[in-house]
């Protein structure tokens, strides 16, 4: 595996690469609170296949740069430097890359196949289905969640600049990574401002088999260095991001894509998300979307929870292409 | 004109008013700065006569259209969502498209992001510019031609707007249409658009009527909507990084007056005719330069234009599907 600094769309962004010089690219894009090591048990795999596997921590995370404007973490902002990555590690202008995403990453996914479909041969994503701006903008995402569960819904509880920086700060990093990746209720992150989601601090947090010790570590090192405003600056762009949306509404995702979602993900249980997985609108906004699926017993960390699975339903997708 | 009908159709957020007539495949008109529908008064009567559905829009900022205060408002994601929703709304699937100044600017930009919505473009006035990855559009105008230059003073809040406020409405926009000097606009802050020479009397293609009527809608609405297109140029240029490098796909005929300002803009004619803008257009099919003709080519020539758009436009008539 090598580590490398790609120069794009104004930033450094730091590329974990392994798989042969000439092998077709999978760009692995992690999601939040993540890293490129999101990926590590991917990586070996499809390298080994004859893969490039390519994944990045994303702006404002790990070993790439965070600008601090708010204003920098847009959908926008993220695809600009993924599609100077793929044009920096692409032969020619016309290579199509595969693309793997989960949580933020798959967003992220989403709008590079809506804004750059001509650079992807076929998208393979996690957790986060596939949602339209729509028609119209006047109701803000954020606003929507507030009405529905409350101020302290974590995306609500992450608006405020500062805010949940200084709640992270005084938590202690540790204790919200093991939290959070622990995490198997099968019902939204509320966060009360009494800091009592983290549990008390004489209270370890045991980890389950397929996290160690040594992967915290790893993370905890990396959001200590790099602190979480740059992360949590995407979601301070939820509005912003609908807004800008227009030119895409009723736009269709012309990519083949295969979507996986574990059984005990939180977004499983957000408003509309089960309906839309297993009703038509999933397969009308995505017509080329192979049939969802749900894997039972599994939430939200599913490339964590279950590499070996994941790793071979990304090989027996990518490989029909 | 009695049988232009005005419409308002909600779209993106904001409520935009539509002149429209005619039917069959539609058209869709963009105008620029500072200009209105209005400027199409020619071509959406002849494009109806010759069985087209002519629409042209009062673009966000002006006119009887919206006009949301922040200049953050005024991406060119912003105008390419209201034009794509206005689309969706009138239930057209792909429309032949003109654009003018701002308008052409806002034509290439629905090319280069939606080319799924557009079966051919006529695009006259500007160029398509090429993102310039490591500097930003006002960045570079102001290191080319200084703090003076247009663009560069159009920049703060306000600051124009006051200059602009101590001139007539009328004598102003007379100004910005008939002017025929092809040099870079600079306009020193000592001076301002105040201090220009009055206008001599109008040329044959712009009347006391259409004068009267452009003075009107910018003084009940000022300038400043129109002002945010450039003072959102740079955030632009920050949001449209996912479409670096990427070529326009559309079928483009490309029309400029050989007196507009920017078809003097150093580099511009070898750029134009030596190739620089088919490798960014590839399908870029033809291209007319209108000897002795000024910025407003449309209304200075209205039925020389109507023809050169006609006779591109009958080509992919089997490209389009008609409006419902």
């Amino acid at each position: 595996m090598e580590h490398m600094k790609v120069r794009g769309n104004g930033i450094d962004i730091h590329v974990a690469i392994q798989g042969p010089s000439d092998g077709p690219i999978v760009l692995l894009l992690h999601g939040f609170p993540e890293l490129w090591y999101s990926w590590r048990h991917q990586i070996p795999g499809l390298a080994a296949r004859g893969y490039r596997a390519v994944a990045p921590d994303l702006r404002g995370y790990g070993d790439s740069d965070a600008p601090a404007e708010i204003s920098s973490y847009t959908c926008f902002n993220i695809v600009g430097d993924l599609v100077a990555v793929i044009s920096a590690l692409t032969a020619s202008e016309d290579e199509k890359v595969f693309v793997v995403g989960h949580d933020w990453g798959a967003l992220i996914a989403w709008y590079l196949c809506l804004f750059r479909p001509d650079k992807v041969k076929a998208l393979v994503n996690l957790s986060v289905p596939f949602s339209s701006r729509p028609t119209d903008p006047s109701t803000k995402p954020v606003d929507r969640m507030r009405a529905f569960y409350g101020d302290d819904y974590y995306v609500c509880r992450f608006q405020e600049v500062g805010d949940i920086e200084a709640e992270i700060a005084e938590v202690g990093t540790e204790r919200v990574m093991k939290r959070i990746l622990t995490y198997r209720t099968p019902g939204p992150i509320i966060i009360p401002k009494d800091k009592s989601f983290w549990g008390s601090k004489d209270e370890s947090i045991p980890l389950p088999s397929w996290v160690t010790e040594e992967d915290v570590t790893y993370f905890v090192s990396k959001f200590e260095e790099k602190g979480f405003s740059g992360p949590v600056n995407y979601y301070r762009n939820f509005n912003r991001n609908n807004e800008l949306l227009g030119p895409w509404v009723g736009s269709k995702i012309q990519v083949p894509t295969k979507f996986v979602i574990g059984e005990l993900d939180l977004v499983y249980y957000m408003p509309g998300v089960k309906e839309y997985i297993h009703g038509p609108k999933f397969k009308e906004d995505v017509p080329l979307l192979e049939e969802p699926v749900v894997m039972e017993g599994v939430a939200h960390f599913i490339n964590q929870e279950k590499p070996q699975e994941i790793l071979q339903i990304i090989l027996d997708f990518i490989s029909k292409f | 004109m009695e049988k232009i009908e005005h419409t308002t159709v909600s779209t993106n957020g904001i409520n935009m008013h539509v002149a429209s007539i005619g039917s069959g495949p539609v058209i869709l008109f963009l105008h620029g700065f500072p200009d209105l529908w209005y400027s199409w008064r020619h071509q959406l009567l002849s494009f109806a006569a010759l069985g087209y559905r002519a629409i042209a829009p009062d673009l966000r900022g002006y006119g009887d259209s919206d006009a949301p205060p922040s200049r953050e408002s005024y991406t060119i994601l912003h105008i390419v969502g209201d034009l794509v929703g206005l689309l969706n709304s009138l239930g057209v699937d792909r429309v032949f498209l003109v654009g003018h100044d701002w308008g052409a600017i806002v034509a290439w930009w629905l090319c280069m992001i939606r080319p799924d919505r557009v079966n051919a473009l006529v695009n006259t006035s500007v160029v398509f510019n090429p993102r310039n990855p490591s500097v930003k559009p006002v960045d570079a105008f102001r290191a080319l031609f200084g703090d003076d230059y247009y663009i560069c003073r159009f920049q703060e809040p306000g600051e124009i707007e006051e200059d602009f406020a101590q001139v007539d409405t009328k004598k102003l926009i007379t100004r910005f249409f008939i002017s025929r000097n092809p040099r870079p606009p600079c306009i020193p802050k000592s001076v301002g658009f105040r201090g220009l020479p009055d206008p001599p009397s109008l040329p044959a293609w712009l009347t006391e009527e259409d004068v009267s009527f452009y003075g009107d809608k910018f003084s009940q609405k000022g300038f400043t909507g129109g002002l945010n297109y450039y003072r959102a140029l740079n955030l632009s240029w920050e949001l449209t990084a996912p479409w670096a490098g990427l070529q326009i796909k559309v079928p483009v005929k490309f029309i400029v007056g050989d007196l507009d300002i920017t078809y003097n803009i150093p580099g511009t004619k070898e750029y134009i005719h030596e190739g620089g803008l088919k490798k960014h257009v590839p399908f870029l099919q033809e291209v007319v330069v209108l000897e002795g003709v000024g910025h407003f080519l449309h209304q200075e020539k209205p039925d020389e234009i109507t023809d050169h758009i006609y006779g591109f436009f009958k080509k992919f008539r089997t490209r389009e599907t008609a409006s419902l």
